[in-house]
This record gives structure tokens, sequence and C-alpha cells, in this order.
């Protein structure tokens, strides 16, 4: 038995890093919802005043926003889906023995240990850009010269960096998933007379299912937050075409200095990632709970 | 119904290394239960995915009823096969595992529904039906890998050590039960262990298996009382039989400092060599009064006994040569403990002699 002064004597040396998280973490929060009261712009000293829950109803009818939240939506789950079927793809080709496969694969990995920042100015400028970008270099011979990719097609742009940067993440995960397939339920299935399709989609998706989701759920949770890329492409724009929620709120609170506005809009996707999270990682442990896993 | 022929079939993993499996060739007749025998190693797991077309046959060829299966695809095979491990499909019911062969092939949902019932009914699964394998006990899930294969009605059934996952109670009843339904069946089957027991007991023809290479392919009570070479000899009956290296005499060989004769066609045979392995199995020896006739009767010193209730084995040392062991059968009851001296006397006409060199038979 422990009395209460060991347990805490045990607990001590654990507290700088409880206070540290406290300080970092929960403060700031507590700040941001005692702003998102306040009407307080910046750019007008002395405008602080409290509105209580002004800003809120702000947030639900600016359109602005709304446009933001569905741009955030379709950024996120559109590369994350994307990611995954190519990264299946790459995946079932990267299962099979081939001359050569051990390059290729450093070679598909490599996106994603690219910085971001540099990553985003590589498709801004190389491979899109109107003169001298390689996709219209390469699609020249079939007319599309001249396309100016960023600027009318912002979001697709923006969501095809993100897609070539995690595809080789969902890749790497599936590829996991395939090579702990137990190879006999695939002879099983060849004596047994299904092909490969067959297989595939009888055994293989069934088994790589919590790969997929498991992938699903984090790509989610590290796309929502994208930033850098979206800055380094579009900024944004054309309007707010291609920002997504972190980058408007990064907008009206350091360029547009509305601190109260902002600070609303932050207090509000939080508890929207909070509700969609939990869903989320439920679903996630409930498919790592070992529920189809034999002996 | 099928009759499987292996035409000298190999199948060499890296050229120029030693063959996985070298020139097998053996008849499987139809509707016989054909083990494949033999230590970890010997090629048996590798003729049956040769058979099921999970390796390719380098050399020679195979057969399923008169069809060459070299270039046939696994499927098109019309074999079934129960894995080691039961392989079955985890995302699926015990009623989705048995019927999966069947809507591969596009069998009418009915009927895959009727036959699978049925399959289930003799396997005692039907109150299974909607369970998923996790949900199984061990030997459960072997009975939803029978069934998988049942349900298709296959010209032959492959089964790779389908009981080693097994306890041993299971296995024996389960052993018992494979037997009788493919009895039923009479599906030719072609059946691997490295359980000489099971081999024994199952086989309608048993083919013993080392190092690639088909040592002997024979009924189970022909193993047992001819064993074509010394391996054979020891991998079949338990305990091993006594395989002892003699030196000849003037009409048999000398043992322990008696003489042991040998029949006519073994000395012929064995022409001038000086040395014989000589095989005596546990049973053939007579244990005899320790005071009885020293030039008649081995004198050894007991190491271990071994009560089995209706009988008993005795691991003795030669009392002249304490690096010769032997094993001897005795009565359930024995009197003799360890340190013990013993005198045993070898069945003459029980003998198995064989070549020191090759291990072959001489008569």
């Amino acid at each position: 038995m422990i009395d209460r002064a060991e347990g805490w004597r045990r607990r001590a040396p654990l507290l700088p890093a409880l206070v540290f998280t406290i300080i970092v973490t929960q403060i700031p929060f507590i700040l941001t919802l005692f702003y998102s009261l306040q009407s307080w712009n910046l750019v007008r000293p002395g405008s602080q005043e409290f509105v209580w829950f002004a800003n809120y109803v702000d947030v639900f009818t600016d359109s602005q926003f709304r446009q933001v939240a569905i741009n955030t939506v379709v950024m996120t789950l559109g590369s994350v889906l994307i990611a995954v079927v190519l990264g299946l793809l790459l995946a079932l080709l990267l299962n099979r023995q081939f001359v050569g496969r051990g390059v290729v694969r450093t070679l598909l990995i490599t996106p994603f240990l690219i910085t971001p920042v540099a990553a985003a100015l590589l498709w801004r400028t190389v491979l899109l850009d109107p003169t001298l970008g390689l996709v219209n270099f390469v699609l020249s011979p079939f007319g599309a010269s001249g396309t100016e990719w960023i600027s009318q097609f912002p979001l697709a742009s923006v969501m095809a960096a993100l897609v070539w940067q995690w595809t080789p993440f969902m890749m790497l995960l599936l590829l996991a998933g395939l090579q702990s397939q137990p190879s006999d339920q695939l002879e099983a299935a060849r004596v047994d007379g299904a092909s490969a399709w067959s297989v595939f989609r009888e055994l293989t998706l069934p088994h790589l299912r919590r790969f997929i989701e498991l992938g699903v759920v984090l790509g989610t949770i590290y796309l929502v937050n994208t930033f850098d890329t979206v800055y380094m492409m579009t900024q944004g724009g054309p309007g707010v075409a291609s920002a997504n929620l972190p980058f408007y709120i990064y907008q009206r609170a350091f360029l547009g200095f509305d601190i109260g506005q902002s600070a609303a809009m932050g207090v509000v996707v939080v508890i929207i990632t909070l509700i969609a999270a939990s869903f989320a990682l439920r679903l996630l442990f409930r498919s790592f709970s070992g529920e189809e896993e034999l002996t | 119904m099928a009759e499987v022929v292996f035409d000298e079939a190999s199948r060499i993993y890296t050229p120029g290394a030693k063959p996985a499996v070298d020139r097998l060739s053996l008849t499987v007749a139809d509707g016989d239960l054909v083990v494949l025998v033999g230590p970890s190693g010997s090629g048996k797991s590798t003729a049956l995915r040769m058979l099921a077309g999970l390796e390719p046959i380098d050399a020679g060829s195979v057969r399923i009823n008169g069809r060459d299966v070299v270039d046939v695809q696994p499927k098109d095979r019309d074999i079934a096969m129960v894995f080691q491990n039961y392989a079955l499909y985890p995302s699926k019911t015990v009623a989705e595992n048995m019927a999966f062969p069947l809507k591969m092939r596009g069998m009418e949902k009915e009927e895959r529904g009727r036959r699978v019932r049925q399959a289930a009914e003799m396997l005692g699964l039907t109150e299974y039906l909607d369970r998923k394998p996790k949900a199984l006990s061990g030997g459960q899930r072997q009975r939803v890998a029978m069934g998988r294969a049942i349900v298709r009605e296959p010209q032959v059934f492959l089964m790779d050590e389908p009981l080693s996952n097994l306890d041993a109670k299971m296995r024996v009843q389960t052993r018992a039960q494979i037997a009788e339904m493919q009895n039923r069946l009479a599906v030719s089957t072609v059946y691997v262990t490295h359980d000489q027991v099971e081999a024994m007991t199952m086989g309608d023809k048993v083919a013993v298996l080392a190092d690639g290479k088909l040592q002997q392919y024979a009924t189970p009570p022909e193993l047992y009382d001819r064993p074509a070479n010394a391996f054979v000899a020891g991998f079949i009956g338990s305990p091993a039989m006594n395989l002892l290296e003699l030196p000849r005499s003037s009409s048999g060989v000398t043992l322990g400092g008696i003489e042991i004769p040998l029949t006519r066609e073994v000395t012929d045979a064995a022409g001038s060599r000086d040395k014989l392995t000589v095989g005596i199995r546990p049973e053939d020896w007579v244990l005899e009064s320790t005071d009885a006739d020293a030039a008649s009767v081995v004198k050894a010193v007991v190491d271990v006994v071994e009560e089995l209730g209706s009988e008993s084995y005795l691991y003795a040392h030669l009392a002249e040569d304490t690096a010769t062991t032997i094993v001897v059968r005795g009565p359930g009851r024995v009197k003799v403990r360890f340190g013990d001296p013993i005198a045993v006397r070898p069945t003459a006409e029980a003998l198995h002699v064989f070549d020191v060199e090759s291990g072959e038979r001489l008569d």
C-alpha cells in the first residue's frame, strides 16, 4: 500500500511536464475563449469590448466561412481518399517481385520525405507554372499549353500537391497490411478457384480494411491542419477558393487583425474537430481490437 | 474419382542444388488414401504442393486421371486442399468459407446453401454456420477446413498435416473421422504428415520420403514387416527399431558375445561383407531369466523403464559394450528398475538385415 505522501513523491517528477503542457495548451485555449467573446480589431485601438456571442453568430452567417468549411472537407477527404486509392495501387505493385523493386520503392517514398513548404514550392513553380512548368510541357503535344493551373484550378492544384505527398504514406501502410496477409489463405483461394480479382475483393480488401481505416484517420488528422501548402501555392485565393479553415483563421487574425472573430472561428473548429476525431478514433480502436485476427 | 500419378516428378528450387523432390514416381489408385510421410525437409509437403499446383513441376510430370497437369492452374485441377493452419478466410463466416469454392465456380446460391448444409451436418458444424473462424476452437476450425474441401466434391483431396495443430486427444478422434469420411466418399486422397502413427493408421498405402527421394511405397503392414532400407526401418515403428551394426560370424552375426544365425537368403545376399546392419524391433526380443545360459542370451543393464500399462519398454545398454543401446518390449508389469541386469534373446526369424553402407535390405 502506498500512502498519499509517497504517491505524490513519486508523481512529483512528472509535475513540470504537466504544468508546461497546461501553460502551452490550456491557457491559450482559455484566452481564445475569452477573446472570442469580444469585438477586438488590432488596427483600431480602443475597439475592444464585450459582445458575448455576436462573434459566433457572425461565424455561422459568414458565407465565406461556409465556403471555407466546404473547401476544408473537400480538400481533406478528397486528398486522403485519392491518396489511399493511389497508395493501394502502388502497394499492390510493390507487393510483387520484380527487378529493381528496392529502387522503385525508395523513389516512391521520396515525396513523403520532402518538407511540405518545399513540396508546395516545387508544385507551384517547377510543375504547374503556366510557361515554364513541366505539366504544361508534357501536355503541350495535346494542346493544353498555357493553362494557368493554379489560378484556374486552385483547390485541385493544392490537392494535387497534398495527394503527391501523402500517397507514399498510404502506400507504406497498405504494403505492411498486404505483407501481413497469410500466404496460405491466398493459396487456399487459388485452389478454391478464385481469380486474381476475386482474391482481391473477397480476401485482400477485407483484410486491408483496418489498414485503410487507419490511413484515412491519420491522413485526415494531418491534412485537416494543412497550412503551408495553401500558404505557399495559392494564399487561399483567388478569393477564398482554395482557403481551408486553418488558413482562413490565420488570414482573419494576422492579415485582418480581427482577433475576436478569428478566436470564435478557432473555437468552432476545435469543437467540430473534437466531435469528428472522437468518432474516427472509436472506429480505429474498434477495428484494431483484433476482431478478425486468427490464431 | 481419380487416379493420381507422379512420374519422375522433380522440384528444383535453385538450379544445380539438390532437388527438394527428386524424381518421385508413385501411383495413387482411385479412391485410395495415400500418406506421404517423412521427417522435415524430406520433400513431402513440396510433393503435395506440386500436385496442388502451388509449386511448379521442374521435371517429369504429374497426372490426374490421365491428364498431365504440369501446366494446369490449381483451380483447373479439380482438387481440394486442407492446409496445416486451415487457411480459413477470417472475414467470412463458416458458411461463407465453405461456400467460397462453390461461389468461385459460379454455382447457384441455392445449390451452394444445400451443399454447405449437408457438409455441415456431416461434420457437426450446423450450429456454427454463422460464426467467424475466430470464434471457433481448433478442432472446429479444422472441420470447417475439411468442409470447405468436401463441398467441392473434387477428384482428389490434398491434406497437408491437417492434424498437427490439434491436441493429442482431438488428433486421435479426428484421425478416425477423416479416415471414415474418406472411406465413405471414396475420393482419392493424398495426405502429408510427419507422424508415422498417422501414416500407419490412415493410409491404404504409405510413401516414405527422405531427402526428396521416395524410400518405399507400400501398405502399412508391408512397411512394418519388410522395410526396404534402414531409414524406413528406423522411421516406421515406435519406439524405433534397434539398428545395430554387427560383425559377421560363420553362420550369422555376433551380438554381445552370442551368435545370431541368419537365414540362407540373407547370408547369400550378404556375400563377403564383414559387417551388417541388423534391425530388431523392440517386440522381437525375448526376455530371459538372468541366470540363463550365457551362450544364448545377451546381457544388458537397464537405463530407463517406460511403463505404458499394457506393455513396457526397457531402454538398456549392453553389458559387454556399453556404447550400444537397445530397446526391449516387456510385459505390462515388469519388476526391473534402473541399473538392473536383464538377459534378452532376439527372435532369429524376425531380423531385418541391411547393407551397412547403402542401408538397402539384403533379402
